[in-house]
């Protein structure tokens, strides 16, 4: 169930199969998900409902994100 | 969030210049700053034939399309190498995709392998050196015989420049990694050129200052089909390095730049404590080395392999591996 204050986003890691949703607090950027996450921003380039944006874009209710890892190396 | 620069939708937060960047504004930045760097360095001249090692990756095709144009400009040949080390499940997945964006851009593409040079596969190395217990880790092996092989190729591809697609990140990473080994010759050798040595083909990096997210982001801004895997052998002190490294840069944006200035201007100081050393043949496979084996061969030796590699004999060979 949703607290006062928060909103529910759409999670996906690409690479990772299973998408999830988190529940994070009005406003939240993107950035501060990430952290959440345990992601580094340096190493992935996210989508916002199918588009790339900056990692200081907040976050609405039903955004769906998707993490693209990008930092491969090998 | 908008452009800084037009007022665009923004697609990244270049944090260590202050600056946020859409679509279009960060593609142009980043062409800006290969032409700068090859400009600036004077990474190639006209006419000459420039061979890039290319791997599938973002970072290589991507070089691939920035120098199409850059040698179309400046009357150069552009030819493309992949070495196929023999790692099952990963290079067979990205060589096709740097084959498929060369012949969009229609330069030739020409396959050298570590079975058809020294007669052994990556992953049967990485078994022998397992099962004799060696202390050389996977990346050791793959970094000594696929430099080697890069340059053989384009020495025998009749290149004048070899070019690799090593971004901010990976330079960075060298440069820590020699910190930390205390290594100067290698650390000595790190730049965005070397000199010409007897040999060798003089290697060029044009993506140098280029930081790696964004040149991901250019390929995915320009979408150009890479391969994104990641190499089964990855790990060790290199994946340690990159992590603390992007760590640092998250908490204090521009520190990657920093350490990368910082080594540049030493370097010139480094040459007074590098020994000069004379330029030898390997006496077993005759390519240029310091000592009187090269590396390659030592390598194979100690696992027990023949050392020595077969010749690619001349441009003409390597078409017909790469038609194979």
């Amino acid at each position: 169930m949703t607290k006062l204050g928060e909103i529910t986003v759409k999670v996906r890691v690409i690479g990772q199969r299973v998408a999830r949703e988190i529940k994070v607090p009005q406003k939240t950027r993107i950035a501060d998900l990430l952290d959440k996450l345990g992601q580094n921003r340096e190493t992935i380039v996210v989508r916002l409902n199918g588009k790339i944006v900056a990692e200081e874009e907040r976050l609405a209710d039903g955004d769906s994100v998707e993490i693209l890892p990008v930092v491969t190396g090998g | 969030m908008r452009c800084s620069f037009c007022g665009r939708r923004a697609v990244y937060n270049r944090r260590y210049a202050g600056t946020l960047l859409c679509d279009r504004c960060m593609v142009k930045s980043v062409e800006r700053r290969f032409r700068r760097a090859m400009g600036e360095h004077r990474l190639v001249s006209p006419g000459e034939r420039v061979a890039l090692a290319v791997s599938g990756g973002k970072d290589s095709v991507s070089c691939m399309h920035l120098l199409t144009d850059y040698c179309a400009s400046k009357n150069c040949e552009l030819v493309t190498v992949t070495v196929d080390e023999g790692i099952k499940c990963y290079r067979e997945e990205s060589l096709p995709i740097a084959r498929e964006n060369a012949e969009q851009l229609g330069i030739e593409h020409f396959v050298v392998s570590f079975r058809q040079a020294f007669g052994v596969t990556l992953d049967k190395i990485v078994k022998l050196a397992k099962r004799k217990k060696t202390e050389f880790n996977p990346c050791t092996y793959c970094g000594v015989m696929r430099r080697s092989l890069l340059n053989q190729a384009a020495r025998e591809l009749g290149a004048d420049k070899l070019a690799t697609a090593h971004n901010l990140d990976d330079e960075v990473q060298a440069i820590m990694l020699n910190y930390v080994r205390a290594d100067f010759s290698r650390l000595h050798r790190l730049g965005p050129k070397y000199p010409p040595r007897e040999g060798f083909v003089p290697r060029i990096k044009p993506l140098r200052e280029i930081p790696e997210k964004e040149v991901a982001l250019y390929a995915m801004l320009k979408g150009i089909k890479v391969h994104l895997g990641v190499c089964p052998y990855a790990g060790g002190i290199h994946t340690e390095i990159r992590d603390f490294l992007n760590r640092l840069e998250t908490n204090h944006p521009n520190s990657k730049f920093m350490i990368l200035r910082m080594f540049d201007r030493m370097k010139p100081k480094l040459a007074e404590v590098v020994p000069e050393f004379e330029m030898r043949k390997c006496e077993v496979c005759g390519e240029p080395t310091s000592a009187s084996i090269c590396k390659s061969c030592e390598l194979l030796h100690g696992l027990g392999l023949k050392p020595g590699r077969k010749t690619l004999i001349s441009a003409k060979s390597l078409v017909n591996i790469a038609a194979s």
